[in-house]
């Protein structure tokens, strides 16, 4: 809603706390598999909790930017993974200071909630934006910032440790295309599917499809540094959700493109 | 070191907290200055650039970081001390930088919306463009809010560019300082940056004119909200040591 009209509160069918729980549930889940157990074949664990992660983050887009917020919805998406970042390093390094590793992604997650918070009210209460779920909503996508970049970094480098991390992804440079992507996953399915029609599960299932490239492109930087078959492994199981997803957003939009759709074809010879 | 705390880091790199809230408020204020006209700019029926603030924002902060990161990788070769006169030729480098991509940004956006739209660069928030005295209304188009870019859009987005990259880098040397560690340093500046171009580009909703804009008012407010959350974030970042600390290589 780049534009910013005045909007009002989403329709849903899955509600916000369900999402949630999905998202953080699945998403601790896997990033705890993948780094506890040290097998690396179990890494792509971690960029399915990424993708449950996404789709939490794509949800609060959602309903957070159909009220309008007058910048377009992609800064609500360099905003989550803003705060993300600083809140999953910390977790990250906090648990190596500690020597726990395990308490990273945690200490991360609920530090997001409180940045995510904090912003949440400066933007209603200084700014004055106004907009009621404002707060809720900022939680949850920088908590989601969180976990998806955790995610994929734990995937990427097949381990929670701060150290490993930052030599196997920050230091190589992996953390930028997984920052960006974790970022376009929660920012453009909503942006993508915008409008009066605007359904909820044809923007999740396209929130799926964007955190399935994001975990493609994540295996792909995993077989340069860790192992070439746990990179296979991610790298195959994306591409497989990707086409499943991606198939489900085409049988949506012809589902809500309604009596409207007619199959065109390509272009006339005599037209190219 | 042997022994490292949270509460050791804060208690030894308060002055860098201090440095990051500076460079946020330098953010945030640039933010304000930069031309933004989102999507009427891009059709031509704002004034402005045609994209939003935070591409706007995080293109030119990342130009100044880039330009920054290899001044400081310059200064401090073969363990040179990189002390307080140092930290200001870096932030002068990451300004020009800075300055450097949105100055092009405007020039060929310019070059597109006169040449290849074929518009005059008009405001429509004011009359006479205040530096060089120019009528502006008679050439702004029916049904629009100005196009391009006048000569006051222009300086004050020269002005954007150089407080943002001021302020990146002056976020990017405090980390330096904290951790030692260019590629944590340089994320962690990143998403300091993010947040506080975000946080006022909801304060001008999505768009602005320059210092000219009436909108600019509202500056106050941003600079206390991005206050706030640099506080919050700088004392997050620097209770991270760099892995040298923790016994990587």
């Amino acid at each position: 809603m780049s534009a910013g009209g005045p909007g009002g509160e989403a329709v849903s069918a899955e509600t916000a706390n369900q999402v949630d729980i999905k998202g953080i549930g699945v998403g601790l889940v896997g990033i705890y598999i993948a780094g506890i157990s040290g097998i690396p074949y179990l890494a792509f664990l971690a960029g399915i909790g990424a993708i449950f992660a996404t789709k939490m983050g794509a949800d609060a887009v959602r309903r957070v930017c159909s009220y309008g917020i007058g910048t377009g919805v992609p800064s609500i998406g360099m905003l989550a993974l803003g705060m993300g970042i600083i809140s999953a390093m910390f977790g990250l390094a906090l648990g190596k200071m500690y020597n726990a590793v395990f308490i990273g992604p945690i200490v991360g997650l609920v530090l997001a909630l409180v940045i995510g918070f904090v912003v949440g009210t400066l933007a209603n209460k200084i700014i004055k934006l106004n907009i009621p779920v404002m707060e809720r909503c900022l939680m949850e996508i920088a908590g989601a910032g969180v976990l998806a970049l955790t995610g994929l970094s734990v995937m990427i480098a097949g381990s929670m440790d701060f150290v490993v991390i930052s030599e196997k992804v920050i230091t190589t440079g992996y953390i930028a295309p997984v920052f960006i992507l974790g970022a376009l996953g929660i920012l453009h399915p909503f942006n993508a599917s915008l409008g009066p029609d605007e359904t909820q599960d044809r923007t999740l299932v396209h929130a799926y499809s964007c955190g399935a490239i994001a975990m493609v492109i994540g295996g792909l930087c995993s077989i340069a540094v860790i192992d070439s078959i746990a990179g296979m492994i991610s790298i195959v199981v994306g591409l497989v959700i990707w086409y499943v997803t991606f198939m489900g957003f085409v049988k949506l939009v012809k589902r809500d493109a309604g009596a409207g759709y007619v199959g065109t074809g390509l272009l006339p010879p005599g037209a190219m | 070191m042997t022994e490292i705390s949270v509460g050791l880091m804060l208690a030894d790199h308060w002055i860098s907290i201090i440095g990051i809230i500076i460079g946020g408020i330098c953010i945030a204020v640039g933010v304000h200055f930069v031309p933004v006209g989102g999507a009427p700019a891009a059709m031509a029926q704002a004034t402005g650039i045609g994209t939003g603030t935070v591409q706007l924002a995080a293109g030119s902060g990342l130009t100044g970081l880039l330009a920054a990161g290899y001044m400081y990788m310059v200064l401090s070769a073969d363990g040179a001390y990189v002390g307080t006169s140092q930290i200001a030729l870096i932030c002068a480098t990451g300004a020009v930088g800075a300055m450097i991509m949105i100055s092009v940004t405007m020039l060929v956006g310019n070059w597109v919306y006169i040449y290849g739209v074929g518009v005059p660069p008009a405001s429509a928030k004011r009359d006479y463009d205040p530096i060089t005295g120019d009528s502006q209304a008679p050439y702004v188009a029916a049904g629009t809010v100005g196009q391009g870019l006048p000569t006051v859009c222009f300086v004050s987005g020269t002005i954007g560019g150089l407080l943002g990259g001021l302020g990146g880098s002056l976020v990017y040397c405090m980390l330096m300082w904290v951790n030692g560690d260019p590629a944590i340093s340089s994320i962690f500046a990143i998403g300091v940056f993010l947040v506080n171009a975000v946080l006022p580009s909801y304060n001008i909703q999505g768009t602005i004119e320059g210092f000219h804009d009436p909108k600019f008012k509202r500056v106050p407010k941003a600079i206390l909200a991005c206050f706030i959350a640099s506080l919050l974030c700088g004392i997050i970042a620097v209770t991270i040591p760099g892995i040298a600390a923790l016994g990587g290589v």
